[in-house]
């Protein structure tokens, strides 16, 4: 039992869980940060992602490495879109004292779409399980075995987190979206184009949610109601990470893979859900604005 | 003012077309009335993506029978027309739904909704209006409690069943050592309820006995432990979604036990897909059909579907599916649409199918064997018992 907790095989699983987890929630809370908008529909742009990627695999062959960048493009798009066809004018009207008000309307508004978005695709596609076999060769390292496709997942996962965070840190496109995001307000006082910055946390929740979807396919199988596993999963990362505190979520998630992997291993895997679930209520009892949320206030 | 003109005509067109639906409509109805056929299925919710093998195999019978001029009914041909709802993959929906196609539609004939829940669900509905239905895709020993009359199980595979014949098969290839995973859902959790006692009185040792739930998505943990415990066989009882993470995962560990038995999703053509065919090639799994030229009309199912939907039937749902369509169109062709007299044939006549003869005894078929089959070079082989198998054990080579 304790070669396996220290075999680094656990260890890589635990990261390749976490990478995805922390590449999903992420754009969700680009989306929560900036617009204080619940993206409930989130887990389904990740399914939508996964069709993409799945179609042009098997009917034109493109490899999901190629399509990646171009489903994600196609993601952003969408989101931009969505912003000015429909949230700009909703956002525009928000005063502080509606701000609360939007909060419930955007809850609602992306149930629907959630909805209707699962309910097309099952129409336009049947609700066929989906999947395809691609990178599937094992390589060894040491004593760990990854399997190829896995192995991408975490290194293009991880390295869009890692620049998605480098990003708000360093340039200054980021630096306003950071500033919407700590003090929406104040932001807008000293000149910082709100707007600019929705819709750019648009494009990138949408991209980011897009791409984590062409990662999912390559990994396990999807119908057209497999987004919402993933809505839950980035809600519970950027609860325990802090509401709109990006960093805290990247940290929260890769948490979150150490616990699903460990705790099972450790406990039994019908326990999956009572560990997940049980870190949150712990968490919020414990840390009830996130787990760094301390140390961002005292800075 | 061009707009105007364009949209005119097209109101004038539509009305025409209109017209002309009503009344070919009205000349049809007049000639001969559409047989109407109501079922429920999962079009929408968590049990959406496993119903299309079903479904299909319906679409694929309704133009087969409607292109040989239709269903014949005591003597006279009549086309088939589906009245289909969405169960929403909820049980409670399909019972309504059942009632309202029986006292509102009032369809002349039902066929089965997809899996076991539905099926037990409905049942009482059947048993009320006493109206005749084939189950198909139900499989649980909780089925012979539902009482015998209106509604028949066309499955061989109940789970009391495969735990004796899996545990046969085992012994036969000399399996010593064996590794369990479970998946928590009804089915499978039964399964696994009566294959180890089985597998203990058969003096085989059971060194790895693990369960999961249905959202899992990593099996590191478990498969390490599989792995470590070096056995014989590894009998991975899987749904759908779980049996391409176990295949996946196993070929990343390198797990290289000869017996690998995956219970649910292998038998369907998503499988080999999603995982490779290499990594499916020698994979073991429930289903009790395969093309055989002993089973007529076998192969022309299997060929006719391939056709047209491009990919293979399921090995257990669709041919489960089809086997229930002959069956009802045997007992209607013989009785006409008289409920009771449908009802007592398919109670008491050997029925000839495309996975052999079928016969009834309560609501169980009692002539199908329990059967095992085998991915080997890509296509589906029974492979046990050896009195159906199309094909000899393999052990499997890696993944």
């Amino acid at each position: 039992m304790i070669d396996t907790l220290l075999s680094g095989q656990l260890l890589f699983s635990a990261l390749v869980t976490g990478s995805l987890y922390a590449l999903v929630a992420l754009g969700l809370n680009l989306v929560y940060g900036t617009m204080r908008m619940l993206n409930v529909a989130h887990g389904d742009l990740v399914m939508l992602g996964a069709y993409g990627a799945f179609w042009a695999f098997s009917l034109a062959g493109v490899s999901p490495l190629l399509a990646a960048p171009l489903v994600a493009a196609a993601g952003a798009a969408v989101g931009i879109g969505l912003y000015r066809g429909l949230f700009r004018g909703m956002l525009a009207k928000v005063t502080p004292s509606t701000a609360g008000k939007l909060e419930g309307n955007s809850l609602l508004l992306f149930f629907g779409l959630s909805i209707l978005m699962q309910n097309i695709v099952a129409l336009a596609f049947t609700p066929n399980n989906r999947a395809y076999a691609y990178l599937g060769e094992v390589y060894r390292i040491g004593n760990v075995s990854m399997t190829a496709n896995r192995l991408l997942v975490l290194c293009v996962a991880g390295g869009v987190c890692v620049a998605v965070a480098l990003f708000l840190s360093r340039h200054v496109a980021g630096l306003a979206m950071r500033a919407v995001i700590e003090r929406r307000e104040a932001a807008s006082i000293v000149g910082v184009d709100v707007d600019r910055v929705q819709r750019l946390s648009f494009a990138v929740g949408f991209g980011t949610a897009a791409l984590a979807g062409v990662l999912m396919s390559m990994l396990e199988q999807f119908s057209p109601f497999s987004g919402f596993p993933f809505t839950i999963a980035g809600f519970i990362v950027i609860i325990l990470g802090g509401l709109g505190n990006v960093t805290g979520g990247l940290l929260a998630a890769l948490l979150l893979g150490v616990i699903e992997t460990y705790g099972v291993a450790l406990t039994s895997a019908n326990l999956r859900s009572v560990l997940l679930y049980g870190s949150f209520v712990v968490a919020l009892l414990v840390f009830p604005n996130g787990l760094l949320a301390r140390r961002l206030v005292t800075r | 003012m061009k707009l105007m003109a364009t949209r005119r005509r097209s109101v004038v067109a539509s009305i025409a077309a209109a017209a002309l639906a009503w009344g070919s409509g009205l000349a049809y109805a007049q000639a001969d009335k559409p047989l109407r056929i109501g079922f429920s299925m999962a079009r929408t919710g968590m049990l959406a993506n496993a119903t299309p093998s079903q479904l299909n195999t319906y679409e694929l019978w309704r133009e087969q029978v409607n292109a040989r001029g239709g269903m014949d009914v005591g003597g006279t041909k009549r086309k088939v027309e589906f009245v289909i709802y969405d169960d929403q993959s909820k049980p409670e929906q399909a019972v309504r739904i059942y009632e309202k196609l029986i006292t509102d539609d009032k369809v002349d004939l039902l066929l089965a909704p997809w899996g076991t829940p539905f099926h037990i669900a409905i049942a009482p509905v059947l048993e009320k209006y006493k109206f005749p239905v084939v189950g198909n895709t139900a499989a649980s020993v909780a089925l012979r409690q539902v009482k015998p009359g209106y509604i028949w199980f066309t499955t061989s595979a109940i789970p009391d069943r495969i735990g004796t014949e899996l545990t046969a098969m085992l012994k036969q290839q000399n399996v010593k050592s064996v590794a369990v995973l479970s998946n928590v859902l009804p089915f499978t959790k039964e399964i696994k309820n009566f294959v180890e006692p089985e597998l203990k009185k058969a003096g085989i040792d059971i060194k790895v006995s693990t369960e999961y739930p249905p959202d899992i998505k990593d099996m590191t943990a478990a498969l390490t432990q599989v792995k470590q415990a070096n056995v014989d066989a590894v009998l991975a009882l899987a749904y759908p979604g779980d049996s391409v993470l176990y295949a996946k995962q196993a070929k990343e560990l390198g797990l290289n036990n000869p017996f690998q038995f995956v219970a649910i999703g292998p038998s369907d053509a998503f499988f080999p897909k999603a995982v490779g065919a290499a990594s499916a090639d020698g994979v073991v799994t429930i289903a009790h059909w395969s093309p055989r030229p002993e089973w007529k009309g076998s192969q022309a199912f299997y060929d006719s579907y391939v056709k047209k939907f491009g990919e293979d039937p399921d090995y257990l749902n669709s041919a489960l599916a089809w086997m229930s369509l002959e069956i009802l169109e045997t007992a209607v062709a013989k009785n006409g649409l008289d409920k009771e007299k449908i009802r007592a044939t398919i109670a008491s006549d050997t029925f000839e199918t495309i996975n052999g003869k079928v016969k009834f005894e309560g609501v169980q078929n009692v002539v199908t064997p329990t059967a095992f089959v085998q991915y080997q070079k890509g296509k589906l082989q029974i492979v046990w018992p050896a009195s159906i198998a199309t094909g000899k054990f393999e052990p499997k080579k890696g993944w």
